[in-house]
């Protein structure tokens, strides 16, 4: 399955004040919101910068656990202090919210899920994104984010990592298309997954980039959709990547062309 | 649009498996009873305690998909997906939080990777499905927006089948945001009457099975969009339902005098009662029979997409469209909901949900006369 991407954007958490940046430089209403919408509407607005958006483009944002601050400021107020839950902070736990606040920002008015998927959350909702294209004839915009939370352990706990391994926040965005036309890249994705000898079979291991979640190599900070970022850094960089996705045990391949050198 | 067939379905509510929960909409009887948050409120809970954990709500799913894949071979079960639409809280987290945040709770790190999306890989796992798992989370239009999906899916020949799971299990946290917004009735959810004064949540699960294979069910197509007035609510105009129900019409090729009746999204609440019932006067211009469910089993959120169609094919299977408890006064006198149970055999089916974060869905189902 091939998915072409028109434009995307991409942040890595290097100490930015997103907030900050947010009602300055982009003139966005921040109020009633919180970290994590904050990180996905900023990466809406660095896509928003590059490419033209169609209010019918169907929006799909994924995520490893999700907005994992939010349930521990509710969880916080109503078991720890016995608080009354805020109104806000309730809408914000509703994972649709988030993308509520990225459609607004990109003046999407159709199709917007949010969607998580335990294993290769980024290339289950290409699949999603794959067939829901071939049905409607639109182009999407797919959001991946992971948000790091305080204490980093909590999150480190669900990710199913060691301790010691890094975690970062980032938040990657590609538009998506079936048509070829206009594309800066390509990626190709399947729904197979394979034992570690068979992808030996399958790819180049020493040109392959791997996700730090495969145990053959470990060279980057973590965070669940790195897939994602991966992607976006091989279309900057102008080059092709096989980059290897990892779960327990079972790899899956995405390949990503850059259709700017052909 | 291509059409994808439903194969099989079970639902359970706070009236029972599925039998037992039609065998009660047919007596007029509703689930209701009643939780304590900070206060005591109206609420549809499980006959059986379903605890606020992942092992007891795990146990709820078993029990449901075990009951859907009995009639699948190894063949098919390796081709099946599992989507699950809900907007439960993620335990998984909690607990992390609650083992890493707070000092008197604080236990060794140890780390497993777990999301909402856990109960889906253990269902894949335990029954021999595809390794596609996918959890859905927008609110009151989860489930059936996971349905949608799911369509997409096996019309891509990505797979052969797939398991819709709706789950809704009681939650404080859930019920004190709704009672925090004032959204909650005092007593009684009244679907469309003057005198409503909002919802009831209930618990819920079930489980759709799609796929090609032959059957007199179908979901003909749908839409969903994100373009809600505000993110609580849309226009009282009702502009974003009719938006929703029209684009659900063509991309089903239909016209709305193709459709037999409508099951109404119906909450109770002041304004989405009102946007909905604008909306299909709007639509719908002189009448269309239309019922609402959630006065029999209350206002499932996540769950209310795969078992309120769950809910509606069993009724027509049984040869009746259910009426609408609890509306005594409708809004609109030429547009009130059934007042009576009225028989029914076949035909399409328009399903609405409208809900929170700018959600809309509205799925066409169809049944073929046998």
């Amino acid at each position: 399955m091939t998915l072409y991407i028109k434009n995307y954007s991409s942040y890595i958490d290097d100490g930015l004040d997103i907030k900050k940046e947010l009602k300055q430089r982009y003139k966005i209403d921040t109020r009633r919101q919180d970290r994590f919408i904050h990180l996905a509407v900023y990466g809406a607005a660095l896509l928003k910068q590059k490419c033209e958006i169609s209010a019918n483009d169907e929006l799909y944002l994924t995520s490893g656990v999700g907005n994992i601050d939010i349930v521990q400021k509710t969880n916080t107020y109503m078991f720890e202090e016995s608080e009354a839950l805020k109104l806000f902070d309730f809408i914000n736990l509703l994972g649709n919210t988030t993308s509520y606040y990225v459609a607004k920002t990109l003046g999407i008015t159709g199709k917007n899920i949010f969607q998580i998927s335990d294993n290769f959350t980024y290339i289950n909702t290409l699949l999603s994104i794959y067939s829901s294209l071939r049905e409607s004839k639109k182009d999407a915009i797919i959001c991946t984010i992971d948000l790091i939370s305080n204490p980093e352990q909590s999150i480190k706990r669900v990710l199913g990592v060691d301790e010691e391994t890094k975690v970062v926040s980032s938040v990657n965005y590609q538009k998506l298309s079936l048509k070829k036309e206009g594309a800066i890249a390509s990626i190709e994705f399947d729904i197979q997954s394979y034992s570690l000898d068979k992808l030996k079979e399958k790819i180049d291991m020493q040109k392959a980039f791997f996700s730090p979640r495969c145990s053959i190599k470990k060279d980057t900070d973590f965070f669940e959709t790195i897939a994602s970022y991966e992607v976006n850094r091989a279309i900057k960089e102008r080059r092709d990547m096989v980059f290897v996705d990892c779960f327990e045990d079972r790899y899956k391949i995405i390949k990503s062309k850059n259709e700017k050198l052909y | 649009m291509a059409s994808v067939n439903i194969l099989d379905f079970e639902i359970l509510t706070s009236l029972g498996d599925a039998k037992q929960t039609i065998s009660s909409l047919l007596e007029s009887k509703s689930g209701i009873s009643s939780k304590e948050i900070e206060v005591r409120i109206p609420y549809y809970a499980f006959k059986d305690k379903v605890e606020q954990n992942q092992e007891s709500i795990y146990a709820l799913l078993q029990n449901i998909v075990a009951k859907i894949v009995r009639k699948l071979d190894k063949e098919d079960r390796k081709s099946t997906a599992v989507l699950i639409g809900t907007s439960q809280i993620d335990w998984n987290l909690v607990d992390a939080i609650n083992a890493s945040a707070y000092e008197y709770k604080k236990k060794p790190y140890g780390s497993q990777k777990l999301s909402i999306d856990s109960y889906a890989k253990s269902l894949s796992r335990e029954f021999g499905l595809n390794e596609f798992t996918m959890s859905i989370n927008t609110a009151c239009t989860s489930s059936a927006n996971a349905l949608l999906e799911a369509k997409n899916l096996i019309n891509a020949g990505v797979f052969q089948k797939a398991i819709v799971v709706g789950l809704e299990v009681f939650s404080p946290i859930m019920s004190s945001g709704f009672y925090s917004m004032d959204l909650i009735s005092k007593d009684l959810p009244k679907p469309f009457d003057l005198q409503r004064d909002g919802l009831v949540l209930g618990e819920a699960v079930g489980a759709i099975l799609l796929g090609k294979d032959e059957s007199l069910w179908s979901i003909e197509g749908g839409f969903s969009n994100c373009n809600s007035q505000t993110i609580t609510a849309v226009s009282s105009s009702g502009e974003e339902c009719v938006e929703v129900m029209q684009n659900a019409l063509t991309n089903s090729a239909l016209h709305v005098e193709d459709i037999t009746a409508l099951k109404a999204h119906g909450t109770g609440s002041l304004s989405n009662d009102l946007a909905e019932i604008n909306a299909i006067k709007k639509l719908f211009c002189k009448s269309i029979k239309f019922t609402a469910l959630k006065p029999y089993i209350g206002h499932t959120i996540g769950a209310s997409g795969v078992v309120e169609i769950a809910m509606l094919q069993e009724c027509i299977d049984q040869g009746f469209l259910p009426k609408t408890l609890f509306c005594e006064k409708p809004i609109l006198i030429d547009f009130a909901p059934l007042k009576e149970h009225e028989k029914c055999e076949s035909g399409v089916f328009m399903c609405n949900y409208f809900g929170f974060g700018g959600n809309n869905t509205s799925l066409i189902i169809k049944k073929s006369d046998a």
